[in-house]
């Protein structure tokens, strides 16, 4: 018997078993795809270029998709060769050799093999240039981020997934050496057997993850939490898989014990069920569950980075246009004209260009710091001082604040208005250097970022009581007479998106850094952000469809192998009395297994994953904290949204299958 | 009393591509009492499995009807159908048809967990029937850990822990050894003893000897029915082989 012959043999067999092999296959190419693309993602110029920490992140990506892959696809192999035994073991009965069975395995890894990564490679190709245009096509950023890939990505691809199918080769033939051919006629039928020690399992799952945990949760700043992150991710993936398989068994044993629960029909399915396969269900819902944590973090993360800016930006750039009007320290009543004089001028050439101007809003201002005692505000120099942190101090003319807010209110000499942004100032009256103002209190006009810190606004009846107040500080302060009345002129105007970037760009050439003050466009600004981080939010949206994709298959794959693994069962009961309701009951008992279960650990998992996130998002500047629990919470109810989907559709095919 | 009455029944199959027509079933006319155990013998292709099947509910007769306890089951609604075979009808199947991953009890327990039977009602009824069966000291086992013929009164437990009107075997020695098949037919003349009724469908003779009663299908048709009587068991197993050789040198003579 010659090779040839072996060779058409295993072709045959791959054919014959198309129902198990097309799943396989397809779960294969895919995650050889997703491999691919994160190995190439590191040859991407973003990746090399923006930060040398990112590349490093990136590698550990890479790592953990290799591991996943590994423990994927000898998952997917044992269950496929499960399936088979029975067949295999009657080439033993027929009068095949073991190195003839072995030949046949052979022949069908490389078959399998040389498929799926060929496919894979190809799909890596083709979907990487597709998704790459339609990204830079949807997010229009300032440079486009180029697909790249090198021979050195192909040849990784090829070398690791070789390895994997020699492996799950070894295994196979391993299964058909040591057993004899009646038991693998039987090999079908058996359930799997409970984990050696799974006690120990249990409590090794809890160490790793406990660990894992614990670096994150310790981690002392960005450098260590680039260091650790690989060790954290790793043993939280290893806690996981123990955790699925020697808790998900014990939780079974313990539900099969209990007779109310175990005896009700969608129970009484779904529970022997899962229980019949205990190690295969575990490490399913483990793979999934590291996916959707995957998911979770890649895309909050770029979430909170954008929402974070545009946060910023907005706060930093109420308007489109702004200016600066820098006060002279010496001349205080200067800024009074400046301030006029500039906006008529900005109008003017606002005009000149074509545009009309929408909204102007302007106001003098001044700053100072100090703290509130009883009812007085204490003047502080500088922000170093206290041991408290100060509060922020706004001082307003009422002219200029009715102008802005669009209120007409008047106030006599001993009046003020104010706004405090913990709202726990609730007296009448304040007294500040030695001016006494009767209070009354209004709403925030004022920016969002006075809420970062405690603030206080006071507005004043007119632009002497500010000059009072300057001098009532310099008297304390005799050293410090830096302090300015400054003004500050935002404004929107008309015009489609290009008029406006031209008009930005030619004030910015006149104004940027002119003597006394300073002009930035919001457009420009924002511009700039992001073609030095755009390439995160690409990347972040890629893998987070990246790994929902695998997510899809993964579940697809669960559904489709189980539910024909299972068909026999439920046409076997359906004669002895079973109706459709009662299928549609005992799968539907199975969501809390495949819905609930892995999307709670996931979110487990990334909680504790938030502080080490956090201090990695520190080194690409993003600080804000409640951008970052809000699009995190937002990220985990449209993941466990679209898991809710994917679980949907998918357990429709699996009831499709077994009825 | 009549228990199971079938009048007229017709089968006919049609091919899906063309109007050919298969006749399984051309007019069976019999009737099953109350602690009756009855044989039906027939060639492969008789048409004995298509009428074991529409009695079971499991396939709809062309016309005519089965009567069990009087009403007939074509009107029986698509909804309820799965309720009556698990409460009123109790199955041996030729393969055992256990599912291997329940154990032995919980196999045994299925229809009644399927009909949403309190637990203690369910192990009341559970414990006798194992032990007439002597099956009590696998009942935590795995199917597969079990003999053919342990299987086949595994299964036996299950058709009859629902309290079934009536039982219907499909060859349930097909698949067992002389040794065990002699036990197992035993076991259900038992039971039959005990006034359950059973309606069998075997192939052999030694197995249908057990029975009170032996149809001959042939064709579609019920072509001849012996009766027991007092005699032996031997001298009616002869009787069933010398009906089963004039019946078919006839068929011969006929064609």
């Amino acid at each position: 018997m010659n090779n040839r012959f072996f060779s058409s043999m295993a072709l045959r067999n791959i054919k014959s078993n198309r129902q198990l092999y097309i799943p396989y296959l397809l779960s294969s190419t895919a995650i050889i795809t997703m491999f691919f693309l994160m190995v190439s993602l590191l040859t991407n110029k973003f990746v090399q270029e923006r930060s040398a920490s990112l590349p490093m992140l990136f590698m550990v990506g890479v790592i953990v998709i290799a591991i996943f892959s590994v423990i994927f696809i000898l998952y997917t192999n044992s269950f496929l060769i499960k399936r088979r035994k029975k067949e295999i073991g009657l080439y033993g009965i027929l009068g095949l050799e073991k190195k003839h069975v072995a030949k046949i395995l052979f022949f069908e890894t490389v078959i399998t093999s040389l498929l799926s990564i060929a496919a894979g490679l190809v799909a890596g190709l083709i979907f990487g240039r597709l998704v790459f245009m339609l990204l830079n096509y949807l997010l229009r950023l300032p440079t486009d981020i180029a697909y790249s890939t090198s021979l050195v990505s192909v040849a990784a691809t090829f070398g690791l997934f070789i390895g994997i199918f020699g492996i799950t080769f070894l295994y196979n033939v391993s299964q058909f050496t040591f057993a004899n051919p009646i038991k693998l006629l039987k090999g079908k039928q058996e359930g799997e057997k409970e984990p050696k020690g799974s006690l120990i399992l249990f409590i090794l799952a809890l160490v790793f993850l406990g660990w894992g945990y614990w670096i994150s949760i310790t981690i002392p700043d960005p450098l260590a939490a680039l260091e650790k992150f690989f060790l954290a991710v790793l043993f939280v993936i290893i806690g996981t898989y123990l955790l699925f398989i020697s808790g998900s068994i014990f939780i079974l044993k313990a539900m099969k014990k209990n007779k109310r629960i175990y005896y009700r029909p969608g129970a009484f399915i779904s529970i022997s069920g899962m229980l019949y396969r205990m190690k295969q269900n575990a490490v399913g819902l483990a793979n999934i569950c590291i996916l959707a944590s995957m998911v979770i973090i890649a895309v909050s993360t770029t979430a909170t980075m954008f929402i974070g800016a545009e946060e910023t930006l907005e706060n930093s750039y109420p308007y489109e246009n702004n200016m600066k009007v820098f006060g002279d320290s010496e001349d205080i009543g200067a800024i009074n004209s400046r301030f006029f004089e500039l906006q008529e001028q900005l109008r003017e050439e606002t005009e000149a260009a074509g545009l009309e101007v929408t909204e102007m809003e302007s106001y003098r201002y001044q700053n100072m710091y100090g703290q509130l005692e009883g009812q007085q505000f204490i003047f502080e120099q500088s922000l170093i001082d206290g041991s408290e942190l100060p509060v922020f101090l706004q001082i307003l003319p009422l002219e200029d604040f009715n102008a802005m807010s669009g209120n007409s209110y008047s106030l006599s000499d001993d009046e003020a208005l104010y706004y405090h942004s913990t709202g726990t100032y609730q007296k009448d009256e304040l007294t500040i250097g030695e001016q006494n103002y009767r209070l009354s209190a209004i709403e925030n006009e004022f920016s969002e970022e006075m809420a970062l810190t405690e603030s206080l606004v006071l507005v004043v009846p007119d632009i002497s009581h500010i000059k009072q107040l300057k001098e009532d500080y310099e008297k304390q302060f005799p050293d410090d007479v830096y302090l300015t009345v400054d003004a500050e002129i935002g404004w929107d105007t008309t015009g489609t998106e290009e008029e406006k970037r031209e008009f930005a760009e030619q004030m910015n050439d006149e104004h940027s850094w002119a003597e006394d003050h300073h002009y930035e466009a919001r457009l420009l600004q924002r511009e700039e952000w992001y073609s030095i981080n755009g390439g995160f939010l690409f990347l972040g949206i890629f893998l987070g469809l990246l790994f929902t994709i695998g997510t899809v298959l993964i579940t697809y794959f669960k559904q489709v192998s189980e539910g024909f693994d299972d068909r026999e069962k439920f046409q076997i009961m359906q004669k002895v009395g079973l109706d459709k309701d009662m299928i549609q009951d005992s799968t539907r008992s199975q969501i809390v297994w495949m819905f609930l279960l892995p999307i709670v650990i996931a979110t487990i998992h990334v909680s504790f994953a938030y502080p080490i996130v956090r201090k990695l998002l520190l080194i690409f500047g993003v600080t804000n904290d409640v951008t970052w629990l809000l699009s995190f919470i937002g990220v985990v109810i449209a993941f466990a949204a679209i898991y809710w989907m994917i679980y949907r559709v998918t357990s429709r095919v699996y009831y499709s299958i077994v009825k | 009393m009549t228990l199971l009455e079938i009048k007229n029944l017709k089968k006919v199959y049609t091919a899906r591509f063309s109007n050919q027509q298969t006749e399984a079933l051309s007019t069976v006319n019999f009737s099953v009492k109350e602690g009756e155990f009855v044989s039906i013998m027939g060639e492969s292709g008789s048409g004995k499995t298509t009428l074991l099947n529409i009695i079971s509910t499991l396939d709809d007769a062309t016309s005519g009807d089965v009567y069990l306890d009087g009403n007939p089951l074509s009107k029986i609604k698509d909804k309820e159908i799965s309720a009556f075979r698990r409460n009123k009808l109790g199955f041996v199947f030729q393969d055992f048809n256990l599912l291997d991953n329940f154990t032995i009890k919980d196999n045994i327990l299925l229809p009644l967990v399927l009909s949403k039977t309190p637990i203690g009602e369910m192990e009341s009824r559970l414990m006798p029937i194992v032990r007439n069966l002597g099956i009590e000291a696998h009942i935590d086992k795995f199917p597969y850990e079990v003999s053919g013929g342990q299987k086949q009164r595994v299964a036996v437990a299950r058709a009859l822990i629902t309290q079934p009107k009536i039982i219907l075997a499909d060859e349930p020695t097909g698949a067992l050894d002389s040794k065990a098949s002699q036990n197992l037919m035993e076991t259900l003349k038992g039971i039959n003893e005990t006034g359950q009724t059973i309606l069998m469908v075997t192939h052999s003779t030694r197995a249908a000897s057990f029975s009170n009663r032996v149809l001959f299908i042939r064709d579609g048709a019920v072509y001849h029915e012996i009766y027991r009587g007092e005699g032996s068991a031997d001298d009616f197993m002869d009787r069933i082989t010398q009906s089963l050789t004039v019946l078919n040198s006839r068929g011969e003579r006929d064609e």
